[in-house]
């Protein structure tokens, strides 16, 4: 749960306030809101946390009829709950990538880590579908988490194994002269 | 995350994929000491999934894709499967083949792929 300043109808700042706070603050749809990490201020529908807040009123009067045109926009998504919330990222393609890569270096500890990723990823769509909006974000998260530090130990990695290879061809190389140097590449 | 910092982000890891694949194409890491080891063939003297990949990327930056068969089959015929999920994810064509991503990067298919790499690990230590 974020904490957010919104700006209100007279242009003033005004904050910090949790999700619920802001429903009984009245936002709209398009007030600006802003929570530490955001770059810049945004239209609260804009931010997954806050979307509930608008569906919630909008949705009531027109579920059945809005139906069938959600399911034609996102064939993907046809066993979905009724809401216009779309699905919190998977982020299964970069956490099944996370798990083969590390494989490719030597660094299979690595997978490990990804397939945490896939397992929350996995939950991510079960959820989602089952209509629990708040656990499926949830997963989401902690999916992005494993797979983030998974991936950034992998390039970490590489870094260090072509820092490495560098380093020691340079040395060699200054210690044999040039003649050593063609020696270690003719082998 | 701003766009600036993504596309640095993106064109540093990119450097730093071509200088490995550059390391990987002159040097060859069967007969070079500098690669790093497999930790769980030291450890156990069995190979792991993975084992033979860095041969196999050596000779398939040489063409030579019969030996990279032979050193990891696996890693090889996965290749394929790594690139069409980073063309997916990172180069638009999650939203233009939906499809595909279903298809490939479902959650069934991340089951399949563990149960293929498993049975992959426990062949090549036994034939």
């Amino acid at each position: 749960m974020n904490r957010y300043f919104y700006i209100d109808a007279e242009g003033k700042q005004k904050g910090t306030f949790s999700p619920e706070e802001l429903r009984r603050e009245g936002i709209k749809r398009d007030t600006l809101v802003w929570t530490q990490g955001m770059e810049q201020w945004r239209r609260a529908e804009e931010i997954e946390e806050l979307y509930s807040l608008f569906s919630d009123t909008y949705r009531e009067p027109q579920v059945i009829a809005d139906q069938p045109a959600v399911r034609y926009d996102r064939p993907g998504e046809a066993a979905g709950p009724q809401t216009h919330r779309p699905m919190p990222k998977t982020w299964l393609v970069e956490s099944i990538l996370v798990t083969i890569l590390p494989f490719m270096l030597c660094s299979s500890v690595l997978s490990l880590l990804g397939i945490i990723g896939i397992v929350y990823a996995a939950q991510v769509e079960s959820f989602y579908n089952r209509g629990d909006y708040a656990a499926s974000l949830e997963s989401s998260r902690s999916a992005a988490k494993w797979t983030r530090i998974a991936m950034w130990i992998a390039i970490g990695w590489i870094a260090l194994i072509v820092i490495g290879i560098i380093l020691f061809v340079v040395f060699i190389g200054s210690l044999s002269g040039l003649a050593g140097m063609s020696d270690l590449l003719n082998t | 995350m701003g766009k600036g910092l993504k596309i640095a982000i993106g064109a540093a890891v990119s450097v730093l994929l071509v200088a490995a694949l550059y390391l990987f194409y002159i040097f060859d890491p069967e007969a070079q000491p500098l690669f790093p080891k497999c930790p769980f063939l030291l450890v156990t003297g069995y190979e792991c999934p993975g084992c033979g990949s860095q041969r196999a990327v050596h000779s398939l930056l040489h063409l030579d894709i019969g030996a990279a068969l032979k050193y990891n089959a696996f890693m090889v015929l996965a290749l394929p499967y790594i690139f069409l999920g980073i063309y997916l994810e990172y180069f638009g064509g999650k939203k233009r083949y939906p499809g595909i991503e279903k298809f490939f990067f479902d959650k069934w298919s991340a089951v399949v792929l563990l149960v293929v790499i498993i049975a992959y690990w426990i062949l090549r230590n036994l034939l």
